[in-house]
């Protein structure tokens, strides 16, 4: 999968594309704003990662250039200026999503997966499965071992994102936006003792634990072979 | 074009009114003498036409004319001239008498190459219709040389007066407006180090003492809002200089020397830590930066606020079960505000509640709604909060408990004061009252329109 990063701060720019990189992706990395449209308007790339102030032509010109040439490509902006008329500016134009720095990796990298999903869609899914954790979607039914687990609803639809976006590290600020539709800044707690109390249901009696806590960054569901 | 200054415009005033003063004075002061002047004289020229009469009574006979000499050898500015009824000129007592004359009945001036002359125009015989006219001539020369001296006199005395009232004025007025030099010298002495400067309000003139007042309460609020400020600054170099001190020394001590790997990756996830709670830090500084500069622009919406009354509460769910705190709402209202906005304020409220709920207590939410406007309250029971703290409590990086310091925890201390930013952005109040065993927190909004 091929990402354009167009980002002129030289180490801010070197750190996503070796972090891209690293999660799997092919990345690419321009520093002006005149190359960038130019490999943005060729159209080989699944998302564009723009930085709002750019040498040359600035994030939004690139933009409507790309969207004027009948182009979908998703794209993500990064801006310094917390500004809300920056943000409906973006939006206006067509910009898919936008980040504010400073912001964390692991909240770039789950944004990005989440907007290049966005385009394939996936069949309709009847279960979701990790190692003999089993979620049924039809019947809201979870079980592990084939022991059946009581969930709250919240819990499922935390559960459920775990386990669609298994092997990702999901930061605390995107599980809190997704499952509680809670979008802002907040140094609460509630995340923490959330996951907690599904360890609690899901992993505690089982020596095969699923959640794992990435210290700084999040959370991800994933079966590791001791 | 420059405006006039205050003095100077008060003391061209000062003029303007004594002139004008002075002015109506000498009119009316000439305009009497001269009456009085024409008094005197129809007095005067009555009396002769009196005796003028009686000398005449038989015009015919030649002692009429020694008689008319002699009575007019008694007043040497009287001239005489007769005429007949037909128009012919009988006598004239003088050769520079002027040819023509005149005709009216009764008191006339005349003017004739530089002598003035009050003329009485009067028949000799009075029930006689042919009568001979009698046309005396009064040389007032001398007194309209006084009267004109006079007008001189009053120019001049209007013009002086003027000149020196503006003078005075100007100085009056220069030494009226002393106390408002002072307030000026004051206010132009105020810079941010000296916004303690105040005016003396006791020895101002009753006039000013409001303004000087207002001056005086717009200095302190301005005081005000500088302490703040400065103590905000100061507060930021202080909570950034923790974390960014032990990501100073940690970094240094860990690269001193070789270690396993598991001591870089140990290092870099306490880095992490510390790197995150700063930046958490500073987006909520930039977002009361953005408060304080008025740019929190929320959008309105239609909201119900139970409903979201109750997305907060289930959020906070897992966090209250884990201390078997309940968590209660009451009441609904619609309003139209920003919905992230009021659930970052409201969860802010919330979560600070919850920390300091006692085990097992409880949490509620009202929702009043009231004609002119709502209230939201969100209390807590627990010990409370000294009545003393409580206006502190919205204040940037204050924290009612002092076990809970800088850095030591995830909690800046913004929570609060970002609240109040999002209530202040709606048009609302936020307030916080303690006692009973309950703390308090009571938002009133008025209603979108």
């Amino acid at each position: 999968m091929k990402l354009l990063i167009v980002e002129d701060q030289p180490k801010t720019g070197q750190y996503l594309r070796q972090g891209l990189t690293e999660a799997g992706f092919n990345a690419e990395l321009v520093a002006d704003g005149s190359t960038g449209q130019q490999l943005a308007l060729s159209g080989d790339y699944a998302l564009l990662i723009l930085d709002v102030m750019l040498p040359g032509r600035d994030g939004w010109q690139i933009l409507q250039a790309v969207r004027s040439a009948g182009l979908d490509t998703p794209v993500l902006f990064l801006t310094a200026r917390d500004a809300v008329e920056d943000r409906v500016h973006g939006l206006e134009l067509g910009a898919d999503d936008y980040l504010v720095k400073p912001f964390a990796f692991s909240e770039l990298l789950a944004r990005v997966r989440s907007l290049l999903r966005r385009g394939s869609a996936s069949p309709q899914e009847t279960s979701l499965q990790l190692a003999d954790l089993r979620l049924d979607l039809i019947r809201r039914r979870v079980e592990r071992s084939g022991q059946r687990i009581d969930l709250t609803a919240k819990e499922f639809a935390l559960l459920e994102m775990l386990l669609r976006r298994q092997g990702e590290v999901l930061p605390k600020s995107l599980i809190a936006s997704q499952v509680w539709d809670m979008n802002f800044d907040s140094d609460t707690n509630v995340i923490e003792v959330a996951i907690r109390r599904l360890r609690l249901k899901i992993d505690d009696e089982f020596p095969n634990k699923l959640i794992h806590t990435v210290r700084g960054m999040g959370y991800v569901l994933e079966e590791r072979i001791a | 074009m420059r405006r006039l200054s205050l003095s100077s415009r008060l003391a061209l005033l000062f003029a303007a009114c004594t002139a004008v003063v002075s002015l109506f004075a000498g009119v009316l002061f000439s305009h009497a003498s001269e009456a009085h002047f024409v008094e005197l004289d129809q007095q005067l020229l009555d009396g002769k036409l009196i005796g003028l009469r009686r000398a005449l009574h038989d015009i015919q006979s030649s002692e009429s004319e020694i008689r008319l000499a002699d009575e007019l050898s008694r007043q040497a500015d009287l001239s005489l001239r007769i005429t007949g009824s037909d128009g012919q000129r009988w006598y004239d007592s003088s050769a520079q008498l002027p040819d023509k004359l005149p005709q009216t009945p009764g008191l006339s001036t005349l003017n004739d190459g530089g002598t003035d002359y009050r003329v009485l125009n009067a028949p000799l015989f009075v029930d006689k219709p042919d009568s001979p006219q009698l046309t005396l001539l009064l040389d007032i020369t001398h007194h309209q040389h006084f009267l004109q001296r006079m007008q001189h006199l009053i120019w001049l005395t209007v013009g002086l007066s003027a000149l020196a009232t503006a003078l005075l004025g100007a100085w009056a007025a220069r030494s009226g407006l002393r106390p408002l030099r002072r307030m000026s010298a004051i206010a132009s002495g105020v810079s941010a180090q000296s916004l303690n400067a105040r005016l003396p309000e006791e020895n101002m003139p009753p006039e000013l003492a409001e303004l000087a007042h207002s001056f005086n309460a717009m200095l302190g609020r301005l005081d005000d809002s500088f302490q703040r400020l400065s103590a905000f600054s100061a507060d930021i170099a202080h909570e950034l200089r923790t974390p960014l001190s032990n990501l100073l020394t940690h970094t240094q001590v860990t690269l001193t020397r070789p270690r396993p790997i598991e001591d870089y990756r140990e290092a870099l996830h306490s880095n992490l830590e510390e790197l995150q709670w700063m930046a958490q830090l500073v987006n909520d500084m930039l977002y009361l930066a953005k408060a304080d500069h008025g740019l929190l622009s929320p959008k309105r919406e239609p909201l119900e606020l139970a409903q979201e009354v109750d997305l907060l509460l289930e959020f906070f769910a897992p966090l209250a079960e884990d201390t078997r705190v309940t968590l209660t709402r009451e009441g609904n209202a619609q309003m139209e505000a920003d919905r992230t906005m009021l659930r970052r304020a409201l969860s802010n409220l919330l979560d600070n509640a919850l920390r300091f709920t006692p085990a097992e207590g409880e949490v509620r939410v009202r929702i009043v709604d009231e004609a002119k406007g709502l209230r939201l309250t969100v209390e807590n029971s627990g010990d409370g909060i000294d009545g003393a703290l409580l206006p502190r409590l919205f204040d940037r990086f204050y924290r009612a408990d002092p076990a809970r310091q800088e850095g030591s925890s995830e909690h800046a201390g913004l929570g609060l004061a970002i609240t109040q930013s999002i209530v202040r952005a709606h048009g609302g109040q936020i307030r916080c009252e303690s006692g009973n065993g309950w703390t308090r927190f009571v938002i009133e909004l008025p209603k979108g329109d």
